[in-house]
């Protein structure tokens, strides 16, 4: 009954509209632990999927279940205080909406039949939408045109191109379901032009929901205009499944041994995206557009890996597992701002350090972690990407890598001084109480933890799922 | 002999120059809802064999494409909008030249293109490319939000025809559940749609222009 694990935030979800704030935001957390609990059964193998031509569990899947379980459940916690402190209007929609998009989330990872990984990619975009438009805003109507019109286009690419893989099946006369682990068996024998088109289409697809540039427009104004702890699920998961569809195109991919066509445009469009992210973070006014940008110099670096293959691709797990950890402690910590300066911009905030204390450890703790400092994940993920690059032979490109991953570092560490420590005479506005600020710590010990200690059973997940991709030491 | 298929798949075709042609909303959501109609009855006469399960499910199809996702729109825009132009960026007969030449191009291309059942009718691929690029092409050279939208649906309609004659693998709960992402997508639109009119008072996307760098 593995099916079980996107009901029960579906059949809460469709409740919560329905349901006074009082019932909905107790739901909202219930649904979390219910789900996690869940996820740690699957992850435990005791789940079997009732529809095995549609679902099924691979161990990519499983990393980012348990990610999306435990982020999610953590976000909950915070919502519930941020909701709180700030001013939604129909606040049933927003927990409505929140638990119809883990619903979703949870189904892309589930899925193992091509278009139902589509339906379900295609269905966080839907579940998603009303959650930037909470502030009713003229802007936030803008971000929601745009990331509707462009993620829904982008998408569009995605099902042509997964037409086109089962069109790969019909030219090399091949019979088989068309699931990613029945066509990963079979790929030798599919025509490998209609894969290539196929795989070309898919990443064009996939990678504007995943934020890759130059299809990423959409991504700051989404991430900015969304209240806190959405953004935090946006950039912590969200992307994350749309790299999964890439993740099991390449798969077959490899397995018809195509490596050579997907790799190079796969670290182009992650160079592209990282020197993208270079070029506005360096002049950035706004510290949530800010760490948008952020994210989409993280999944062009998971792209950039994956292209790579062999080290770079574990290096891109690791880099995937704790930027979604970290990226959504920043999110939830810029909501902290943002309720107690009242003001997206990093002219208006100042001396977090003696205003906020609890918030500024979080942030500097967020900070650290993203911009790549050693004792966090990110530093190995990126170390272990940049090993694979050198032995692989592409040293142009991990320069260019290396060079963009500097920029990107002296501009983000520039705006988070001024925000630490400039002067500011504002009023903040809220108090940090402690549902405001554990989520994040939790989430950054998460992830230092994981740097140190990692259990053997995610470490066999990790390597069993990259095996597929040519990764590995 | 010319082949059914061909004669319906040739009104798909012009379907696309009328709606390159449009200056108003009202004929330019009919030819959408004509279009839709028009791909929906193409897996009937294709030849695989139509069980009543694929019967009920082209007719289905048949409703949402055709009549359900235009009325969406139309409701959208009934009150406010209804009387707008659709502000070009490219100019009408410009367009409709443009439409020519994707017609032509995509029949070119398709040539050189092999793929199975093209036996079955030569115009399948032209127009499905076709259909493709005229959604790309009402995206970009239009600033009217919801021809904008129009253009997604004609884009969808291409991939509908790609999906249903190339490949008779997806079951027809897959294709379902695919039509209902594709609705619930339009009709997210369309809300949007009523948003933007209200706090705007206008459907021009040069309006939506504040966020940027």
């Amino acid at each position: 009954m593995l099916e079980i694990v996107f009901l029960i935030p579906f059949l809460t979800g469709t409740a919560a509209f329905f349901l006074p704030h009082a019932i909905g935001r107790p739901l909202l957390v219930l649904t979390g632990a219910v789900h996690l609990i869940l996820s740690v059964i699957v992850w435990a193998g005791h789940l079997a999927p009732i529809f095995p031509a549609y679902f099924a569990v691979t161990p990519e899947g499983l990393l980012s279940l348990l990610v999306i379980s435990l982020l999610f459940f953590l976000i909950s916690i915070y919502t519930i205080a941020y909701l709180k402190a700030s001013d939604i209007h129909s606040e049933n929609i927003f927990t409505g909406s929140m638990l119809l998009f883990l619903s979703t989330m949870t189904m892309v990872t589930l899925s193992d039949h091509i278009m139902v990984m589509w339906i379900a990619i295609e269905a966080t975009t839907l579940a998603s939408a009303p959650l930037i438009y909470t502030h009713r805003s003229a802007a936030s109507l803008e971000a929601t045109w745009k990331y509707v019109l462009i993620c829904s286009v982008g998408i569009a690419m995605a099902l042509l191109g997964s037409v086109l893989v089962t069109v790969a099946m019909d030219v090399g006369k091949v019979d088989a379901p068309i699931s990613f682990s029945a066509m990963t068996g079979v790929a030798e024998r599919m025509d490998p032009m209609w894969l290539k088109a196929g795989f070309v289409f898919i990443l064009v697809g996939y990678g504007t929901k995943m934020g890759l540039a130059p299809m990423h427009t959409w991504l700051p104004d989404a991430h900015s205009e969304a209240p806190s702890p959405a953004s935090a699920l946006l950039s912590g998961v969200l992307l994350n499944c749309a790299y999964l569809g890439i993740f099991k195109t390449n798969t077959i991919m490899h397995a018809a041994g195509l490596a050579d066509f997907s790799g190079p445009i796969l670290i182009v469009f992650g160079l592209v995206s990282i020197m993208a992210a270079a070029t506005f973070i360096l002049k950035q006014s706004e510290y949530k557009r800010m760490l948008a940008y952020s994210s989409i110099e993280n999944m062009g670096i998971i792209a950039f890996g994956t292209g790579i293959g062999g080290l770079g691709a574990y290096g891109a797990i690791i880099c995937l597992i704790h930027h979604s950890l970290i990226k959504s402690s920043l999110f939830l910590t810029a909501g902290n701002i943002l309720l107690g300066f009242g003001s997206r911009l990093i002219d208006q905030t100042g001396n977090l350090v003696g205003r906020m204390p609890k918030t500024f450890v979080a942030f500097l703790g967020g900070f650290a972690g993203i911009s790549g400092f050693p004792p966090f994940g990110i530093f190995i993920g990126e170390l272990l990407i940049i090993m694979g690059a050198f032995r692989t032979g592409n040293h142009v490109s991990v320069g260019l890598f290396i060079f963009s991953l500097c920029a990107i570092f002296a501009g983000f560490a520039n705006n988070a001084m001024k925000i630490s420590f400039d002067t500011s005479d504002a009023d903040i506005r809220i108090k940090e109480t402690s549902s405001l600020v554990w989520p994040q710590y939790i989430l950054l010990l998460t992830s230092l933890v994981l740097c140190f200690w990692m259990p053997d059973s995610l470490y066999q997940t990790i390597i069993h799922a990259v095996n597929a991709i040519g990764g590995g030491f | 002999m010319i082949h059914p298929v061909d004669t319906i798949l040739s009104l798909a075709l012009l379907s696309i120059l009328f709606s390159f042609g449009s200056s108003r909303l009202p004929p330019l959501i009919k030819v959408l809802a004509f279009q839709g109609v028009v791909v929906c009855i193409v897996p009937l006469f294709i030849g695989h064999d139509m069980s009543t399960g694929s019967l009920v499910f082209t007719l289905a199809t048949l409703a949402i494409r055709g009549i359900i996702i235009p009325g969406c729109i139309y409701l959208a825009i009934k009150r406010v909008a209804i009387e707008r132009e659709v502000e070009p960026i490219v100019g009408y007969h410009a367009s409709i030249l443009a439409g020519l030449l994707l017609i032509v191009g995509a029949t070119v291309a398709s040539h050189h293109i092999d793929v199975p059942y093209s036996s079955v009718s030569a115009l399948l691929l032209p127009t499905a490319i076709s259909l493709l690029g005229a959604g790309m092409f009402l995206l970009m050279a239009r600033r009217n939000a919801i021809a904008m939208v129009l253009g997604y649906i004609m884009m969808e309609n291409g991939i509908y025809l790609v999906g249903t004659t190339f490949s008779v693998r997806a079951r027809h709960i897959v294709e379902f559940g695919i039509l209902l992402d594709v609705l619930a997508g339009v009709m997210i639109m369309a809300v949007i749609l009523q948003n933007i009119t209200r706090t705007f008072d206008d459907v021009d996307t040069a309006r939506l222009r504040t966020l940027k760098e």
